[in-house]
């Protein structure tokens, strides 16, 4: 195969690094690390290596990392480790051909893992990225610290749950429950790092282990924002087919907002150990903090690269093999003279800063394109703003930049994902790239202000900044490749294979971003964090601009539309570029490109004027980058005009540094990236206007430009976009809008208060959204979220079965801790304590049990009159006056509807509309007669006398009444099958009538000596089995198919065979709906989703409510921490489930719409009172005695029942099959058609 | 356990089984019947689903619990009708629950109009010996005196004994199956059928109860 060639020729350098040591020393140089490599490891290591690698599919073995593979390693572990971290860096520097996608690591990156694959190659997601690829876990430790445990879990978790295709799962989602797992776990970390309050010892100590509590913090907050927002996406009925998409790019978000507050806590405990190590922990300065913060966690900018002296000459070959590869790949054969122009820019920009432009060894060139492409590298954030007064943070550079950079990502991310679906318009693509390059510039015009703050570190970030530039130049020039390739062939519609250029122009974007905000992060703390302020005059709105602009717009729009098809390919104007050395602040006003290249838009000359009155601030050059970047056509000028005020394009940032650096040339740089830009850009605007795509996107563009940086939205004004913009659009910006507020100084102390509010959310368990575990006060503080209306279910059955798992003493304890350790989180106190109040006054108005709960006032009193009033003074007062009421008042207060746990009986209009007249009741005046007859001492009338019909209905009445009246408590903890003072008086009730019914039916029969009346009778009972099926009583039908059924009836043969095939056919269909094979299979069928009125059979509920209770434990183990025994918690899963079983049956409890007829109610009490007997056994002894005197055993030796309980020996075999003989009979008469009655 | 495989040569094929719990209510038929059926405590109970009584221990068996209903008296004799197989529940500490095992084997008999109906004799709540009101000899003599049924204590709560009560149940209902085949000469598991293997499961079934039973089963 051609992969074993490959290997033989590439063996030596597939050599994984599998024993680098734990030396984090860079000092050896290259060359000696590749002779190392070969020679000492690679003779032992290469054959196993290459041998294993060509048995393996997933991981290419990095292709010769030129990363050192000098040092040693340590052992795989061998147990499966859910993080590892790396501790060592790892660049694959080759180009991955085929589709496996190798991650990069740097040292401190910490990753998910999702598999490792026995070559010790592991499937992973990058946390600092969200990139997803293959790593090696040589590289690797496990990452396990016992006080992160609980975060790491928590983030499983979420991942597990965010990932599982639920997202669109309102349960899910509609509360915040999902989000508390990640909240218990950072309370956890601090805890366990002993600052869980600002005001700790230890963060006051040490000013880093301070700014990184607060970055989490503030990103932790930034995340339950992000989740309310998805709450309220899903709270929302589905608007449009699009909405699922909203919802997932919140939650892609969100995962990555949690991989961030992972990464923060890793960092933040790096940095708490690292104190604790020092055992000098206070009085630091602060500078020294600032890079041991940065110094072990994740970066994806290598430190290495600061230290230019190890790199040494790739700098130049990096960039120019860059170049020469995207002459290659991403310049169309059109434009040579571009791409010589380019290429020359590069070189002179390599050289004219060599040793610095180590940073811009482009990585993410190198990089493949990771599959999971939302690398939003957001974990390189380092919130600087502790310090510093609140009311200026918004205006911190270093917010600035946080912000700007998650705005690029967003767009980004969008983007890339956009770009799997199965197509798009060109306008769409267009669009997309435009907005993320307009972010990216906005970025760079914030690093440009950095740069110009401190000219040393200007420096050091210039070539970052290079790189980033032309990461965004080279994804734009993707876009016009795709999109020109697409209007050859005459479509508007962009097929997903042709986006690989795009997707990895993407990615690299992302990284090279990345890249350098981090440098630029490291820039900041070294030279502390400065306000922002001209800049963001700049980034502010000016509304009536914006108007002017849509004006503007309109009138171009037709313009280009005229225009469409006139445009020629331009060629690339070397001429365009401003003068250098206009650059600065103070901006010239020359505006030069645009009529160039597009002479024929006819509006071009307004635009310059419209440019001129709204930027004057703005260098020179960045408008020309501007009009250049993007869509250069005349006609998009006053979108460029709107994202101009707020975008700043990136330029200014590349030549702010250069000019103040005289070094080397900046003039020259700059204008070659200039010409750069403006070709490839310019020849990109001609692509999208042939392509047809006017205005559409451009407004579409200002508006969520627009939305994202001012709160002056342009909406109102081009309210007919809507439909155009994809509907990601408005969901991104407000996320980045969100994300940037987030940032703002009083929403991280309301984070602060609220992450370390104190919660037992640990201690709960979940299940698909619900809880199935937790101790009690969990529970408690559930049941009284602030965030949340409580899930009605979890409510309702806590009421019902508290009792079964709590004493009511406790519970209300409970809750009057839940309302005192409440006031440690002001923020949240209010509505948490409305919510006890609130649980107090549902249980004493509906769920109040005077015998248990009684004694639970000795606490709620005191409670209501000292600590509820003095908060809520109405509160206190009416729940004082409530435990007055309960006192003195028998059954609950206010009593709550059917659906509701409580008391059931009281709603009862609730299905059978008041107006429907009742049917009539089917009775003779014969039968009224005979009723009266009875009623004053004269005969006793039979069941014959009477209709079927009727007397399923009043038979339905009868036990409806009793099954009305069962109360749910009745159904708890087995309370009927009490020997002895149960409570469940109308539970035992029912049973009883269901019993006497069956044994009215056998003694109705069994008292005719004749068989065919005996037979009149059954067939009598078939009819009124079958009445009560149309009736759906199934308690009454199945207590008439066990007496018809029972040994005593159906032995009377002689009978059966007069009884109609009709009718037994009949019972044979009533028979089978009551069969209790497979668990009642058919009966649970009938009974579900069944509307009322109906009269189930009770027993299945009871069996059901029995078995919950016997097959599930009292209490849980939460899963644990560490190699101990988790907590016992309750179980309450088990109650959920008891209280759904009682659910089902209080469904039923409502009254049937029916005549009652009482003489003849009178009657079947009657004959029920006469077939009870003192003890069931005599009654089936009785019956059973007087079935054999009716129809003797057909065997010769009559035998006596077995009750007398001979020996069992007594019995030959030949009489064994004389029964069996009798079965047999029994089974042919039934079918044997017969004439009769 | 061991007898498990065997089961499956006597058998040839899958059969299904219906096994009726029946006992006085509170004495932990449902938690014999739900330790039996789900083995181990993966997740939660469910028992309203089709499938939460039926258990596959090379025959397909099916435990008809009556726990719940003990006092829908009428709904007795539904459910001895479909069992092949009874178990007779009462707990060692309660001399009443004892009592109520003979009506429910009377009423076995009468309905099956079988003495020879395949009965286990369980004595539950085996873990609470200190509150034991019945005696192992006690309990014992009744079993025998009940067709020689056999007698097992087990602990629902400490899944003590528990498979052993159904399979030996399992057992006698196959055995009871194989020879009413064999005496209607219509038995489709002849060739299956090694006497002398049976004769061993037999055999070894009896060491096997001897050593649960501590002795006190006489054979």
């Amino acid at each position: 195969m051609v992969m074993a060639d490959e290997h033989s020729a590439r063996s030596s350098i597939h050599v994984l690094p599998l024993n680098i040591l734990k030396d984090h020393s860079r000092t050896s140089s290259k060359d000696s690390k590749h002779s190392r490599n070969m020679s000492s490891k690679g003779s032992n290591r290469t054959g196993a290596s290459a041998n294993s690698q060509s048995q393996i599919t997933p991981p290419a073995t990095p292709n010769g990392s030129q990363e050192d593979l000098n040092q040693q390693m340590e052992p795989l572990q061998p147990v499966f480790h859910n993080f590892l971290r790396a501790f060592y860096p790892f660049h694959p520097t080759y180009a991955v051909a085929d589709s496996t996608v190798t991650l990069p690591l740097n040292e401190g990156d910490v990753i998910l893992v999702h598999s490792i694959h026995t070559n010790g190659w592991a499937d992973g997601t990058l946390l600092a990225s969200g990139a997803r690829g293959w790593l090696p876990t040589n590289y690797c430790e496990a990452y396990d610290p016992e006080s992160m445990r609980n975060l790491l879990k928590a983030l499983l978790n979420f991942w597990d749950l965010l990932k599982s295709g639920l997202a669109t799962d309102n349960e899910v989602f509609g509360n915040q429950e999902f989000m508390r797992g990640i909240i218990a776990g950072v309370r956890y970390l601090l805890e366990k790092s002993n600052s869980l309050t600002r005001e700790s010892p230890i963060v006051q100590g040490n000013d880093g282990l301070r700014r990184n509590r607060k970055a989490l913090l503030s990103d932790l907050s930034s995340l339950v924002k992000t989740a309310k927002r998805l709450q309220e996406y899903t709270a929302r009925p589905p608007q449009t087919e699009t909405e699922p998409d909203d919802v997932n790019n919140t939650v892609d978000e969100m995962i990555l907002k949690a991989f961030k507050i992972v990464i923060r806590g890793v960092r933040f405990l790096d940095v708490w150990e690292d104190d604790c190590r020092s055992r000098q922990p206070y009085n630091r300065v602060m500078a020294t903090v600032a890079e041991e913060v940065y110094n072990p966690p994740t970066p994806p900018a290598d430190s290495t690269s600061f230290d230019g002296s190890q790199h040494g000459d790739p700098a130049y070959d990096a960039v120019s093999r860059r170049s020469s590869r995207s002459s290659a790949t991403g310049l169309s054969g059109s434009q040579p003279s571009d791409e010589q122009t380019k290429r020359q820019s590069y070189k002179r920009m390599s050289s004219a800063y060599s040793s610095n432009a180590t940073t811009s060894r482009p990585l993410s060139m190198t990089r493949p394109a990771s599959i999971h492409m939302k690398r939003q590298s957001v974990s390189h954030r380092l919130s600087l703003t502790a310090s510093i007064p609140a009311a200026q943070r918004e205006n911190l550079v270093s917010e600035k930049l946080n912000s700007s950079h998650d705005t690029f990502l967003s767009f980004l991310g969008s983007f890339i994902g956009r770009l799997h679906l199965q197509s798009q318009s060109a306008a769409e693509l267009l669009f997309s790239v435009k907005q993320s390059v307009t972010a990216g510039r906005q970025m760079l015009v914030v690093v440009e202000a950095i740069c110009a703050h401190d000219r040393q570190s200007g420096e050091a970030l210039e070539a970052s900044r290079a790189a980033m530039y032309d990461r965004i130049n080279k994804l734009a020039v993707s876009a016009r490749e795709v999109i020109n390739s697409s209007a050859i062939e005459g479509d508007d519609v962009v097929m997903p294979q042709q986006n690989s250029g795009l997707l990895t122009a993407a990615t690299s974007c992302v990284k090279a971003a990345g890249e350098c905000v981090a440098k630029t992060k490291f820039v900041i703390e070294r030279i502390g964090d400065f306000e922002f302020e001209p800049q963001s005059d700049n980034l502010g709105t000016h509304a009536p601009a914006i108007d002017a602009i849509v004006e503007d717009q309109s009138g171009e729009t037709k313009a280009l539309e005229s225009t469409d098809e006139v445009k020629p390919v331009s060629p690339s104007p070397p001429d365009i570029p401003p003068e250098p050395a206009s650059r600065p602040p103070p901006p010239p006003l020359i505006i030069p490109t645009y009529e160039k290249p597009l002479p024929e838009v006819p509006t071009s000359s307004t635009s310059p004027d419209e440019e001129e009155s709204q930027s004057h601030l703005l260098p020179v050059n960045t408008k020309a980058m501007q009009e250049n970047e993007m869509v250069e056509s005349a006609t998009t000028d006053s979108s460029m005009g709107s994202s101009r005020r707020s975008l700043l394009p990136p330029l200014p940032n590349m030549t702010g540094p250069l000019m103040t650096s005289g070094d080397y040339s900046p003039s020259e740089i700059s204008s070659a990236h200039d010409s750069d830009f403006q070709s490839s850009f310019r020849s990109g605007s001609i692509a999208i206007s042939s392509t047809g795509t006017s205005s559409t996107y451009l407004s579409g563009l200002r508006d969520s430009e627009s939305s994202i940086l001012s709160q002056a939205s342009t909406r109102a004004t081009t309210p007919d976009l809507s439909q155009y913009v994809p509907r990601t659009q408005p969901s991104i910006s407000e996320l980045s809008l969100s994300g940037s507020q987030s940032t703002l100084a009083d929403e991280i102390d309301e984070g602060e208060s609220k992450m370390l509010e104190k919660t037992f959310a640990h201690e709960l368990l979940h299940k698909d959204g619900q809880i199935t575990g937790g101790t009690l006060p969990a529970l408690v503080e559930r049941l009284t979220t602030h965030d949340s209306t409580p899930d009605s279910m979890f409510v309702s059955t806590f009421y019902l079965t508290f009792r079964l798992f709590v004493t009511p003493v406790d519970l209300a304890k409970a809750l009057v801790d839940r309302f005192d350790y409440v006031a440690e989180s002001p923020h949240i106190a209010g509505p948490v304590r409305l919510r006890v109040y609130n649980v107090f006054k549902g249980w004493l108005e509906s769920h109040w049990r005077d015998l248990s709960d009684n004694e639970a006032l000795s606490v709620i009193e005191p409670f209501a009159t000292e600590k509820l009033s003095k908060v809520l003074p109405g509160a206190g007062k009416r729940v004082l006056e409530l435990a007055q009421k309960v006192t003195s008042t028998d059954g609950p207060l206010v009593p709550r509807l059917v659906s509701s746990m409580g008391k059931t009986s009281t709603s009862l209009a609730q299905y059978v509309p008041a107006d429907t007249p009742l049917p009539p009741s089917y009775m003779s005046k014969s039968q009224i007669s005979v009723l009266k007859n009875w009623k004053m001492g004269g005969s006793n009338p039979t069941i014959l006398d009477f209709d079927p019909l009727e007397l399923a209905r009043q038979l339905t009445i009868k036990e409806m009444n009793i099954f009305c009246s069962i109360m749910p408590e009745e159904l708890l903890g087995s309370e009927w099958t009490k020997r002895s003072g149960s409570n469940a008086v109308n539970v035992r009730a029912m049973s009883t009538l269901s019993t006497d019914l069956s044994n009215l039916v056998a003694d109705t029969i069994l008292q005719y000596d004749d068989a065919k009346k005996r037979a009149t009778i059954i067939k009598h009972w078939i009819k009124i089995a079958h009445k009560c099926l149309e009736l759906n009583n199934y308690d009454s039908l199945m207590a008439i198919i066990c007496s018809l059924n029972s040994s005593t009836i159906v032995r009377l043969k002689r009978t059966w065979d007069m009884v109609s095939q009709k009718r037994k056919d009949m019972l044979k269909t009533l028979q089978s709906i009551v069969e209790p094979d497979k668990n009642y299979a058919v009966l649970r069928r009938r009974l579900h989703d069944h509307v009322p009125p109906c009269l189930p059979f009770v027993g299945t509920y009871l069996t059901d409510l029995t078995f919950v209770d016997a097959g599930n434990p009292a209490t849980k183990q939460l899963p644990g921490v560490g190699d101990g025994e988790g907590m016992s918690v309750i179980n309450f899963d088990k109650h959920t489930r008891t209280a759904k079983i009682i659910g089902e049956l209080q469904r039923f409890q409502i009254p049937y719409r029916l005549h009652e007829v009482p003489d003849l109610q009178e009657w079947l009490q009657a004959q029920i009172v006469r077939v009870k007997s003192s003890s069931e056994h005599e009654n089936v002894q009785q019956y059973y005695r007087k079935s054999l005197l009716l129809e003797p055993r057909e065997t010769s030796h009559a035998r006596t029942s077995p009750i007398e309980g001979q020996s069992p020996f007594s019995l030959n075999q030949k009489e064994k099959f004389d029964i069996f003989g009798w079965t047999h009979s029994r089974e042919k008469a039934q079918s044997a058609p017969t004439s009769s009655i | 356990m061991i007898i498990a495989p065997m089961l499956t040569r006597i058998v040839g094929h899958r059969r299904d089984f219906n096994i009726v719990v029946l006992g006085a209510g509170g004495v932990g038929k449902s938690c014999l019947t739900a330790q039996f059926v789900q083995n181990i405590w993966i997740e939660a109970y469910d028992p309203t689903i089709e499938d939460s009584y039926r258990k596959q221990i090379d025959v397909d068996l099916s435990s008809l619990d009556t726990a719940g209903t003990e006092q829908f008296t009428a709904m007795r004799e539904l459910y001895m009708k479909t069992g092949q197989g009874f178990l007779l529940v009462f707990s060692i500490i309660s001399q009443s629950s004892l009592h109520e095992l003979s009506e429910l084997r009377e009423q076995i008999i009468r309905i099956k109009d079988d003495e020879n109906v395949p009965i286990v004799i369980v004595g539950n709540k085996s873990d609470l010996e200190e509150d034991r009101v019945i005696s192992r000899s006690k309990a014992f003599s009744v079993s025998q005196s009940w067709g020689n049924a056999p007698y097992y204590e087990t602990s629902a709560r400490r899944r003590a004994n528990v498979d052993e009560v159904f399979i030996d149940l399992c057992r006698q209902i196959i055995r009871k199956d194989n020879t009413t085949h064999a005496q209607r000469e219509e038995d489709p598991y002849a060739q299956y059928r090694d006497p002398g293997r049976e004769r061993h499961a037999h055999r070894k079934r009896k060491t096997h109860r001897r050593k649960r039973e501590g002795g006190c089963m006489i054979l």
